[in-house]
């Protein structure tokens, strides 16, 4: 009997195979909220079962929530796709980790929608940071009734410990970077510090939008033990003083915070129980979020928008993130046939950017996610350049001029060619990033319409970081930068002072004139002159293109618009890193009924 | 007989001792190996040598290895470098639920192939036997993870009848009734996979054995069918299936990635696989290392036990002693 309906089982599945991805993508009829029923509240040890899921099952449209009414309680399940290393503040670094730290962690300063330092009330501080006349000296304040969750005050200690500590390389902190030009920290009273920095240096502002670690947990530990602490992977051990505190980690399964009850803040959280869950993979995570497992994400993978915009609860947020995919190219005639730059020709560089349909790439294969950059500050940001940066619009036949200006001419195949040099080259990128696989066929195609050559090379991400990014060993290539801070200082990045391996310059680009530009930008702590210095730098940077600037680009959010809440001043903001818990502190949820 | 264990099993610490050489040197020698992964990417060089010595990194790597295998003679897998977590911690429960679920599987496809093949070997060529035919080539080209996406879109997401993926309900942790409910899915899965495989084999085996002479001989004597399929056909077919069923130990243990990945099963195949992507090399090294000890494992013992069935076995390997 078992047998044949097991049979039976298998003949129906292939039947419906063929209909199947079909029917998933409008498959609205039975809205499901079991995530809310069984993560309901404080009671977390509801069993889930067949008819608990089915009574759930009820029509989701009859009752909109006013969404003006914050209500206090419920449970938020946040997805994700990998597992944290460590919440302790000093050794953050990868997103998992720091997406957790935003629920612990309360910040020293925080930032608003444009990426300005402020003290909100769920900052540590009492106000924004003062800058001393000459820009060396400046004062943070703490708020006196911050406190960690072991009920001790957060004091100075905590912020001399925690900036001495990532400053000292003993202590292997990947903050370190931030605060080399930091001289000292000194205590004023128990709720004062002032640093002081060795020279001007503007984006030290966004250093301070960090958190803290407890110097009364950890005075005592040897710094080259500190990251092998359990403070920061053992819950019961980790001293947090942010809106919620960590209670469990399953570990590779799911971490759980609830709303602390001493937390300090005049403003308390809404939500009672935060869940991390973590999912073996992306795919996965999507079918969670389908299902109603998971309440929100930060990132849906975009051949998986429409089918989750297609869901009537789902709300989409689509949005460029702090991140933008550009064109290097290199500058070393080490790396090409012959020792010969194919790229050094300002005018060729500049053709290659005419000739690449960048608006066609952000339309059609970023889905709505991306914008236009021509210059490497964000659009969105105060720093943002506008028409100061030149805009290279879609025109082959415009590049093909420009390149026949700059002395290519078309060789016996097609392809270009100037002295004996054929205009050819290798676009490498990483192995399995689809975004990245489609962006260089249309460059590869874009390019052989004005008579250049491309072959594009996808390589192991791992060993193409070793072996060609970090060493700057390639002819061209496609890869992102992440922006970690609204700051538009990138000097490492295109600075002559920071060739490979001291800094990112991985391109062996050099130009005096943006050399000296990068420098004045950080000397100087007027926002308002340090916003002209950067126009500057963008028309500069888009005359001469180290780059071909392509676009802001980023992964839509997606959640559960039936359950969770925000009002529009705290609504996610995908500009900024891990804005997609901006102002997490003040959305709700509705809670299980 | 003891001397041909003892044989083997000398054989097998040799062969996991360079299995040992081999993962670590595989895992050193990898792009970006340990010394860049360990070590965060904005360091300055005089940082990141702090932090390689602190890591004991900068050792030369025949130094490296005899510390690890130290470490390992005392059980100790060492600790991940990322966050100082014991390596142990993390894997050991890793196994009890990959246990769970390929053992569950394993058991259920034995209990149904077993019988299954046998019944079919006495009704060759039936409706039975021909749709056990079906499943089994049903079983062996279709991938299993794909097969798992189909049920999780059909019982999961459009009937809404079991859980989508996991192994508990968040706070229904040690709840059987729960564990039982979010096995059903994973579980068809590698059945029909299991399945395939040795409903075919033990169909063909029994087939085989019914064919010899001493089977004729008891139907010969008069003895009723019932007595010469189960006394004197099921014995002899069964060896053969024991060598496999030994064979296949290890999967029990290092699971299957792709399936615990799609069902989000906390296993060891999983573990691996998430592993791989954050490149932490220290539960890499420990997974493989575990999984090559079941491995090994595994064929000592149908080795041993093939020896024990089959006295034909020891015997030959002897030096042909027999008649």
């Amino acid at each position: 009997m078992r047998k044949r309906n097991r049979v039976t089982t298998v003949l129906t599945i292939l039947a419906i195979t063929g209909s199947l991805l079909a029917a998933c993508s409008n498959n609205n009829s039975s809205t499901n909220n079991s995530a809310a029923a069984n993560n309901g509240g404080k009671n977390t040890t509801t069993n889930e079962t067949p008819a608990t899921n089915n009574s759930t099952n009820t029509n989701t449209n009859t009752s909109t929530p006013d969404p003006n009414a914050p209500v206090d309680g419920g449970s938020l399940t946040v997805g994700t796709f990998s597992d944290i290393v460590s919440i302790n503040p000093l050794y953050i670094q990868d997103t998992s980790s720091g997406d957790v730290s935003t629920f612990v962690n309360a910040n020293l300063f925080d930032m608003d929608r444009q990426g300005n330092v402020t003290a909100e009330p769920w900052s540590l501080a009492a106000e924004a940071p003062t800058v001393s006349a000459d820009g060396l000296t400046y004062t943070v304040k703490l708020k006196p009734e911050a406190k960690w969750s072991d009920g001790q005050p957060v004091s100075a200690d905590d912020i001399k410990f925690t900036f001495d500590t990532v400053k000292n390389p003993e202590s292997g902190s990947p903050g370190i970077s931030a605060f080399d030009k930091v001289e000292s920290v000194t205590k004023v009273d128990d709720k004062t510090v002032t640093i002081k920095l060795k020279q001007i240096y503007a984006p030290f502002q966004y250093s301070l939008v960090s958190s803290l670690a407890p110097y009364h947990v950890l005075k005592d530990v040897a710094l080259k033990d500190l990251a092998k602490d359990p403070f920061g992977s053992d819950p019961t051990k980790t001293v947090t003083n942010g809106p919620w505190k960590w209670t469990k980690w399953e570990r590779g399964q799911y971490l759980t915070f609830e709303a602390d009850p001493n937390y300090w803040g005049s403003q308390k959280p809404h939500i009672q129980t935060l869940t991390y869950k973590i999912y073996a993979d992306q795919n996965t995570e999507m079918q969670a979020l389908l299902k109603g497992d998971i309440d929100f994400t930060s990132a849906v993978p975009l051949p998986t928008l429409d089918t989750v915009k297609g869901k009537d609860n789902m709300g989409v947020i689509l949005a460029p993130g702090p991140q933008y995919e550009y064109l290097e190219f290199n500058f070393d005639g080490a790396n090409f046939p012959g020792k010969y730059d194919l790229f050094q020709g300002q005018k060729t560089r500049q053709a290659i950017a005419t000739a690449l349909n960048r608006q066609g790439m952000v339309d059609n294969i970023l889905k709505g996610t991306g914008t236009l950059m021509n210059a490497p500050f964000l659009p969105n940001s105060w720093a943002a350049p506008g028409d100061a940066a030149v805009n290279y619009a879609y025109d082959a036949e415009k590049a093909k001029t420009m390149l026949a200006e700059d002395g290519w001419k078309p060789g016996k195949d097609g392809i270009l060619e100037k002295d004996g040099h054929r205009f050819s080259f290798e676009l490498q990128y990483n192995a399995g990033n689809s975004r990245r696989e489609q962006v260089a066929a249309v460059i590869q195609q874009n390019l052989k319409d004005v008579g250049i050559e491309v072959t594009p090379k996808a390589i192991d991400f791992a060993s193409w970081i070793d072996q060609n990014v970090t060493p700057g060993k390639f002819q061209a290539l496609l890869l992102a930068w992440v922006l970690n801070t609204p700051d538009p200082d990138a000097e490492s990045t295109f600075s002559s002072k920071y060739f490979t391996p001291a800094g990112q310059n991985n391109g062996w680009y050099k130009n005096t004139k943006l050399d000296d530009l990068w420098v004045k930008g950080y000397s100087t702590v007027d926002q308002n002159e340090r916003k002209s210095i950067y126009q500057e730098v963008a028309k500069e940077i888009s005359t001469d293109l180290p780059y071909v600037f392509l676009y802001q680009y980023g992964s839509p959010m997606a959640f559960d618009k039936n359950k969770v809440h925000f009002s529009d001043t705290d609504k996610p903001e995908s500009s900024l890193s891990y804005g997609y818990f901006f102002h997490l502190i003040n959305w709700w949820v509705t809670p299980a009924n | 007989m003891i001397e041909y264990f003892v044989r083997r099993l000398l054989q097998s610490v040799l062969v996991l001792f360079f299995i040992t050489v081999l993962t670590f040197l595989l895992i050193h020698a990898a792009p970006g190996g340990p010394r860049q992964i360990y070590l965060s990417p904005g360091l300055s060089q005089e940082a990141m040598a702090v932090q390689a010595h602190n890591l004991g990194l900068d050792r030369p790597l025949p130094l490296q290895f005899v510390s690890w295998i130290g470490d390992l003679l005392k059980g100790d897998l060492g600790y991940t470098f990322k966050n100082h977590i014991p390596v142990g911690e993390i894997i050991w429960p890793t196994i009890g639920h990959t246990m769970v679920l390929m053992g569950s599987a394993w058991l259920l496809s034995l209990l149904i192939a077993i019988p299954w093949g046998i019944y079919n070997s006495t009704v060759e060529y039936s409706l039975s036997d021909q749709t056990a035919s079906f499943v089994a080539y049903l079983g062996f080209a279709m991938p299993t993870f794909w097969f798992g996406i189909i049920l999780q879109e059909l019982f999961a997401l459009k009937w809404n009848l079991l859980p989508l993926s996991d192994m508990w309900t968040m706070g229904s942790e040690g709840n059987i009734g729960n564990l039982i409910y979010h096995l059903v899915l994973p579980v068809s899965v590698l059945t029909l996979g299991f399945l395939a495989g040795y409903s075919k084999y033990s169909r063909s085996s029994m087939l085989e054995v019914l064919d010899r002479d001493y089977i004729r001989t008891a139907r010969a004597k008069g003895l009723n069918e019932r007595r010469v399929i189960f006394r004197h056909g099921l014995r002899n077919a069964l060896i053969p299936i024991i060598t496999l069923l030994g064979l296949d130990l290890p999967i029990l243990v290092a699971g299957a990635a792709l399936t615990e990945s799609v069902f989000n099963w906390p296993g060891m195949g999983r573990l691996f696989v998430q592993n791989a992507v954050s490149r932490e090399y220290s539960v890499l090294m420990a997974v493989t290392l575990i999984t090559a000890v079941f491995v090994i494992a595994g064929n000592l013992l149908a080795d041993i036990l093939y020896a024990l069935v089959d006295p034909r076995v020891r015997l030959d390997r002897k030096g042909g002693s027999a008649t």
